[in-house]
C-alpha cells in the first residue's frame, strides 16, 4: 500500500491535534493493512472508545484484543489493570502485589504520580509489539491511537523521562528498553495527522520538529479530510465573469467560487505540511456529512492504497 | 443569547472537544464583552499563530497584554495572555514557600522539573491556578478561559484535586507510614525504609527515585494549606453564579456527542451553564437552484468552453453545500433539544478562518446577535 514510510515498521503511533481524526486514520491504516493480510491490532489509550463506535462493536475490550474485522483487532489499554500487571511482573510475590493494589492510597498515588499512567500505557503497547508466539511476532502491526498532540508527545517521552529520573532499578531498566524500541526507526514509525486548517497544520509541524529533536522516528504525515477538488483556475475565471442579474445563478456561482477558494486554502495547507515536515503527506479525502463506519473506512483505505477514485461525490449519500 | 446570559459573570470557561474552535470562540466572547464596555482578559492555550499575533502574543506572553481594539463606547478593554504552565507553577512555589531557600530547593528538585514541565496534568492544573491569579487582578472585570486540550474536556476541573492530593502527599504518607497524620513528612519518609510497602515499592522503582520523591514532598511541607486553599477557592468560584460554562461544538457528530456529555456532567456537578455555541455553521440556501439550462447559458456567455460540464459541477456543489447546511441545521436542533430547547448560539462558517481582529469582530458580532 502507499504508506511507504510506515511499510516496514511494526509499531505505529498516530498523533495529531484533537479533532483531526486520529482514530479514523488509525482505523483506516488498520483496515488497509488487515486487507493486505497483515495481523493488526489498534491500541486505544487514555480511556477513549472510538474504535467500538467505528466498528459498531458492542464488546468492551479492556486489555484484551477483540476482533473488529478479519485480521484486525482492537485493544483498549486499561491503566489500573496494566499497573497491576506491571507490579506483578516485577514483584512476583502475589500477596505483596495484592496488598499494594488493594490500597486506595496506592491508587491515588498512581493516578497522580507524574508519568506513571503514561509509562504503564506505553509499556502495554510495547508488550504488544514485542509479543512472540512460536518464534513469530504475534502482531505484524501495532497501531497506537494517541491522545491529542501535547499529551501524545508526553506519552512518547515518558519512557525517556522515567529512565532519567530513576537512576537504577527495574523501572529504570524497563523504561530504558521501551525507550530504545520507540526511538528505533526500524521498529517504530510516528504518523502525524492534520486537517487542512491552520492550527492542526502548525501543530503537526511543531510536533514533528519536537519529536525529531528528541530522537523519535517521524515516518509519515497524513492530511485527513481534504475536500475532493471540483473547480480549477480556468473555471474560476469563467465563474468570475458571469454577470449578475438572476439571483439563483448568482447564488450558484458564489457557491462554486467559494468552494474553489476553499480548495486553494486547503492546497496551501497541504503544501505547508509537506514543506514544514519534509514529508510527502498521504491524503485522505473528506467524505462529506456522513457518519464514518466500516464501509467509509474501506473507502478511505482505498484512497490510501491509491485506488482509482471510487469515492462518491461529497454530500451524495 | 446571547451574550446577555454572560453579562455580570466574573469567569467564563469555554469547553468542548478538540478542533471545534474553542480558542477562537473564547477570543470572540472576550472581544464582544470588551465591545460592551467590560475590561476582559482572555487566557488562551496554544492559539493559532496568526491569532496569537493578532492578540499581541507573538512572543508567548504569560503576562496579560492589552490588545488594541476599535472604539468600545466606554471603558472596554481586551487583554490576552497565553498559558505558560511552568511559569505559573514556579510563581506558585515562590509565593507559598516558607523561605526563599525552600523555594530554591523545590525548583531544583528533579521530580519537580518533570512534574511542572509535563504537559499531562500540570497544564490543566495551572489553567485553574492562573484563573485564581487573574480573578485577583483588579485590572480585569471578566476572565475568559480557553480550556486545555485533553482526552476528557473536563479533566481540568479534576486536576486541582488530583495534583494537590499528590503534593499533599496524603496518599504517600499513609502508604509509607499509616500511623503518621502529621509531622515532618520528609524526615518520616526518609526513615520509613523499613516499612513493608516502602520496600515493595523500592524493589520496583529503585531506592533513588523514592528518595527524590520523599525530598520533593518534604520540600512542600508547610505549603499544603496554601495549595489546597487555592484549589478550594477556584472550586467555589466555578460553582457560583459568578461563573458560566460555555460549551462549544461544531456540527460534526463526535463534538456534538461530547457537548451533550459535557452539559450533562456540568449540570450534574452543579456548575453554572452559560449558552452553548455551535461554531462553523453553514446557512441554509434561501433560493432554489437555478434551472440547468439558464446556468449553462450564463456560463457559456461568460466564455466557458464546456459550459454543460461546469454547470453540472456548479449544481453539484450547490447540492453539497445544501446537504452540509441541512446537517448543520439538524445538529443545532438536536443540541437545542438536548439542552431543553435552549437554542445554541450559532457562529457561521466564515470563508476565511477568523484569525485576525477583523475576523474576530465577525465572531463577536455573531455571538452578540
Amino acid at each position: 500500500m502507499s504508506a511507504p514510510g510506515l511499510f516496514d515498521r511494526r509499531l505505529i503511533f498516530v498523533l495529531g491535534k484533537g479533532g483531526v481524526g486520529k482514530s479514523v486514520v488509525a482505523a483506516t491504516l488498520g483496515t488497509a493493512w488487515a486487507r493486505a493480510g497483515k495481523r493488526v491490532v489498534i491500541a486505544e489509550v487514555a480511556d477513549q472508545h472510538r474504535l467500538s463506535d467505528l466498528f459498531a462493536n458492542r464488546e468492551e475490550t479492556r486489555n484484551t484484543p477483540t476482533e473488529l474485522a478479519p485480521n484486525l483487532f482492537g485493544f483498549s489499554v486499561d491503566v489500573d489493570k496494566s499497573t497491576e500487571d506491571y507490579l506483578a511482573a516485577h514483584i512476583r510475590v502475589r500477596p505483596l502485589v495484592d496488598l499494594l493494589v488493594r490500597s486506595r492510597t496506592f491508587h491515588n498515588f498512581a493516578a497522580a504520580a507524574p508519568g506513571l499512567p503514561e509509562l504503564v500505557t506505553l509499556g502495554k503497547v510495547w508488550e504488544l509489539a514485542m509479543a512472540v508466539d512460536g518464534g513469530r511476532p504475534v502482531w505484524d502491526k501495532v497501531i497506537v491511537d494517541c491522545p491529542a498532540t501535547g499529551h501524545g508527545i508526553a506519552l512518547l517521552q515518558t519512557a525517556g523521562n522515567v529512565s532519567e529520573l530513576a537512576a537504577q532499578g527495574p523501572v529504570r531498566d524497563q523504561a530504558h528498553r521501551i525507550e530504545e524500541v520507540v526511538k528505533h526507526p526500524a521498529a517504530t514509525g510516528i504518523a502525524i495527522v492534520a486537517r487542512p486548517e491552520e492550527l492542526p497544520v502548525t501543530e503537526a509541524i511543531d510536533a514533528a520538529a519536537a519529536l525529531r529533536a528528541d530522537g523519535f522516528p517521524v515516518a509519515a504525515t497524513i492530511m485527513n479530510g481534504m475536500t475532493p477538488r471540483r473547480f480549477w483556475a480556468e473555471d474560476a475565471s469563467v465563474l468570475g465573469r458571469v454577470p449578475g442579474g438572476d439571483p439563483t445563478i448568482t447564488a450558484a456561482v458564489r457557491s462554486a467560487l467559494r468552494a474553489d477558494h476553499h480548495a486553494r486554502i486547503e492546497q496551501a495547507h497541504l503544501d505547508e505540511l509537506a514543506a514544514g515536515t519534509g514529508t510527502t503527506p498521504m491524503v485522505l479525502p473528506d467524505l462529506g456529512p456522513v457518519v464514518i463506519a466500516q464501509s467509509e473506512l474501506a473507502l478511505l483505505a482505498d484512497a490510501l492504497d491509491g485506488a482509482p477514485r471510487s469515492l462518491r461525490p461529497v454530500g451524495h449519500p | 443569547m446571547s451574550l446577555s446570559g454572560l453579562e455580570g459573570r466574573r469567569v467564563i470557561v469555554c469547553c468542548g472537544s478538540g478542533g471545534v474552535g474553542k480558542t477562537t470562540i473564547s477570543a470572540g466572547i472576550a472581544l464582544a464583552l470588551a465591545n460592551r464596555g467590560a475590561r476582559v482578559a482572555v487566557v488562551t492555550i496554544d492559539p493559532a499563530r496568526r491569532l496569537a499575533a493578532a492578540l499581541g502574543l507573538a512572543e508567548l506572553g504569560d503576562d496579560p497584554r492589552q490588545v488594541p481594539i476599535g472604539p468600545t463606547g466606554g471603558s472596554g478593554e481586551l487583554w490576552a495572555l497565553q498559558l505558560d504552565a511552568k511559569a505559573t507553577f514556579d510563581r506558585l512555589v515562590c509565593r507559598h514557600a516558607p523561605t526563599p531557600e525552600a523555594a530554591e530547593r523545590i525548583l531544583a528538585n528533579r521530580i519537580y522539573a518533570h512534574l511542572s514541565g509535563a504537559v499531562a496534568g500540570s497544564q490543566e492544573y495551572m489553567a485553574v491556578e492562573r484563573l485564581n491569579e487573574l480573578t485577583d487582578d483588579p485590572r480585569f472585570e471578566v476572565v475568559v478561559l480557553d480550556t486545555p486540550p485533553a482526552q476528557n474536556a473536563l479533566d481540568f476541573l479534576d486536576a486541582p484535586t488530583r495534583i494537590t492530593h499528590f503534593i499533599e502527599g496524603k496518599s504517600l504518607r499513609m502508604l509509607l507510614s499509616p500511623g503518621a497524620a502529621a509531622g515532618n513528612l520528609g524526615w518520616r519518609m526518609l526513615h520509613a525504609g523499613s516499612s513493608t510497602v516502602f520496600s515493595i515499592l523500592e524493589r520496583v522503582t529503585g531506592a533513588q527515585l523514592l528518595r527524590d520523591l520523599s525530598e520533593f514532598l518534604g520540600a512542600f511541607d508547610g505549603m499544603y494549606t496554601g495549595f489546597s486553599e487555592r484549589a478550594e477557592r477556584v472550586r467555589t468560584l466555578l460553582h457560583s453564579p459568578r461563573a458560566a460554562f460555555v460549551v462549544v461544538s461544531s456540527a460534526d457528530d463526535e463534538p456534538v456527542r461530547e457537548a451533550v456529555m459535557l452539559v450533562e456532567r456540568l449540570t450534574a456537578d452543579g456548575y453554572p451553564l452559560g449558552p452553548a455555541v455551535m461554531n462553523r455553521i453553514r446557512p441554509r440556501a434561501d433560493l432554489p437552484p437555478p434551472p440547468r439550462h439558464a446556468l449553462v447559458e450564463a456560463l457559456a456567455g461568460a466564455g466557458a468552453t464546456h459550459a454543460d460540464d461546469l454547470a453540472d459541477r456548479t449544481l453539484a456543489q450547490l447540492a453539497d453545500d445544501e446537504a452540509r447546511a441541512r446537517r448543520d441545521h439538524d445538529a443545532c436542533t438536536r443540541l437545542a433539544r438536548l439542552l431543553g430547547d435552549r437554542e445554541p448560539v450559532q457562529v457561521p462558517d466564515f470563508a476565511d478562518e477568523p484569525v485576525e481582529i477583523a475576523g474576530l469582530e465577525h465572531v463577536a458580532d455573531a455571538l452578540a446577535r
